[in-house]
């Protein structure tokens, strides 16, 4: 109960603050750019060149839940991972900066108590961040083109290709594939929590957390490392899109989402660490 | 209630605290006095639990915040020199963050608190619009909230102006009459402390230098700044009270003796009197003293 009373403290801290905004409006600015982008001509012969080269129908997939899924795949990795690393690198290291940390070590909290419940906190917005670009997308690609039609999923690089031609059969799938993304998003909400744990400003939290990743990502890309890819960061993190296949290969993603959990674990457990053995002077 | 052990405490090599012990009864005020940089902080830090101690140990009512810091820290209350809360949260708001820390948010409890300390009109409002009067007003609800029995209170009237200081002396005193709430003081001012302090340790340097009831530390003679004509006359008067005096500036006269009388001496002796004002005890006059009386302990 109390966790719970805790929690809901730190959300509302967590949402009253402006910069926690800051990634809805840059996501609903973007999605209206995106759909903006669909509606053109020219893109939507692009689209259609795609689809029919692969023996799919255009009206059919040309569809709300096709829209969403783009949306999800171009925009989540490299903007989200911004919010994500913003929010996370926040959360302990602006509270030690600004001082707030000393009226909450006046009260009969343990340090590990406070963590998990800001870990929390950042669990949270992470997951609720995913589902608010998935359900606004489609809110506003529906608005656009119309509620209907089936899924069009393609994802070269992770070698995925899959089409649900109803609604039915596409939306939760879309759904399932909105959950994997978040399981996968709060890999960098933790290594950004592990940094905002240590002795540094929470600016360089999020920047250094934000390099990680794409240093991660393209070394990923370098062609020497192709036999190696799968102990990559950012490539376990993109397993979620094997949700979307036909027949989902759930070895692989159990695999590549316990190599996730691992590293969750182990950074919150080193940021843990090093904040029980900090001084903060009062 | 509060009981300091052998605290020691280095930052990079450098001590910070050196051996330093004492004791808070229930219902006491304790003031901890001493420059910044004394130690005065990270003894507070150590009693909270945010600063380690390198050895010694802190307990509240028996139970060590080294061991047990949760439940040790369950009838504690504290408030630091400019606290930081959130600014772009209410008052309100910032107490139910807060206060949630330690458990149930009671909200007609926290309604009286906020009523006592006067802050009822601007609780709803956001605690940027805050003057630091009113900040440490918020600050001593939520170290009252939930029902504390010993408050912390880091240098909290620093920054205050002297009405702020005075309604905030008041308050405490008032605490201590009717809750019996034993306080720990820290202070840089050796005034504020001799007003409120029932007992005192002085730290210089992460040493405790003196530790003992405020009482202990009146002096016999009080001093005055003294600006008259004819000084060897004024001596000789200042003398007959078994005074002394001081570069000619400054007089010390018994604690006892009405300074009026002087002054009518003066005036009936035709000394042309300018100036003759009290002058207060500073920390490094009270450091001098206390050195000199080791000094003579020594010599003995």
């Amino acid at each position: 109960m109390n966790f719970l009373i805790q929690l809901t403290g730190e959300m509302r801290k967590l949402y009253a603050r402006p910069r926690t905004w800051i990634g809805y409006i840059a996501f609903l600015s973007m999605e209206i750019l995106i759909l903006f982008v669909y509606k053109l001509d020219r893109a939507q012969a692009t689209l259609r060149g795609t689809m029919e080269q692969n023996g799919l129908e255009f009206d059919t997939y040309y569809s709300s839940l096709s829209i969403t899924f783009t949306i999800m795949i171009l925009s989540m990795f490299v903007l989200g991972s911004i919010f994500f690393a913003l929010v996370a690198g926040d959360i302990v290291a602006k509270e030690t900066e600004d001082g707030n940390l000393r009226l909450i070590f006046a009260r009969p909290i343990s340090r590990i108590r406070l963590l998990l419940v800001k870990y929390a906190a950042v669990c949270v917005y992470t997951i609720s961040f995913v589902f608010f670009v998935g359900i606004s997308g489609y809110l506003m690609a529906a608005f656009a083109v119309g509620w209907e039609g089936g899924l069009f999923v393609m994802e070269p690089k992770m070698k995925v290709f899959a089409a649900y031609p109803q609604w039915s059969e596409g939306a939760p799938r879309l759904a399932l594939g909105a959950l994997g993304i978040s399981f996968s998003m709060l890999t960098i909400s933790s290594i950004a929590f592990m940094f905002s744990c240590f002795r540094m400003k929470p600016a360089a939290a999020t920047i250094i957390t934000l390099s990680i990743l794409f240093v991660d990502m393209i070394l990923q890309n370098f062609p020497f490392f192709r036999p190696y890819e799968s102990w990559f960061i950012t490539w376990r993190m993109s397993s979620w899109v094997f949700l979307m296949e036909t027949h989902i290969p759930w070895p692989k993603i159990v695999e590549s989402f316990a190599f996730l959990t691992g590293l969750n674990a182990t950074v919150f457990i080193i940021g843990w660490l090093s904040f029980q053995s900090r001084d903060f002077k009062t | 209630m509060l009981e300091i052990r052998n605290l020691k405490k280095s930052f990079n090599g450098r001590a910070a605290l050196k051996d330093v012990s004492f004791t808070v009864e229930r219902g006491q005020i304790y003031g901890l006095l001493g420059h910044n940089g004394a130690g005065k902080s990270t003894t507070l830090g150590i009693i909270l639990g945010m600063v380690a101690a390198g050895s010694g140990e802190v307990l509240i009512d028996g139970v060590s915040v080294q061991q047990q810091r949760s439940k040790a820290l369950r009838k504690v209350g504290a408030i630091f020199e400019a606290p930081s809360f959130y600014d772009y949260l209410s008052g309100w708001n910032n107490l139910k963050i807060l206060v949630g820390y330690s458990g149930k948010f009671d909200e007609k409890l926290a309604r009286e608190v906020v009523d006592k300390v006067g802050l009822t009109e601007r609780i709803d409002s956001k605690v940027r619009t805050y003057s630091h009067g009113m900040r440490q007003r918020l600050a001593l609800a939520q170290a009252l909230l939930p029902e504390p029995e010993i408050l912390l209170l880091d240098e909290p009237t620093d920054g205050l102006d002297p009405e702020g200081i005075k309604w905030f002396r008041d308050f405490i005193l008032d605490l201590r009459e009717q809750r019996g709430m034993t306080v720990l003081f820290n202070s840089h001012l050796l005034a504020e402390v001799e007003q409120m302090c029932d007992r005192i340790a002085i730290l210089q340097g992460g040493q405790r230098v003196f530790e003992g009831p405020i009482k202990g530390l009146e002096e016999d003679l009080l001093r005055y700044e003294l600006e008259v004509d004819n000084p060897e006359k004024a001596l000789e008067i200042i003398q007959r009270y078994q005074g002394t005096m001081e570069n000619w500036t400054i007089a010390h006269i018994p604690r006892q003796v009405d300074p009026a009388l002087v002054i009518r001496d003066f005036v009936n002796a035709n000394i042309m009197v300018r100036a003759f004002m009290p002058k207060q005890r500073s920390l490094e006059d009270l450091y001098m003293e206390i050195k000199a009386e080791h000094h003579q302990t020594k010599n003995l």
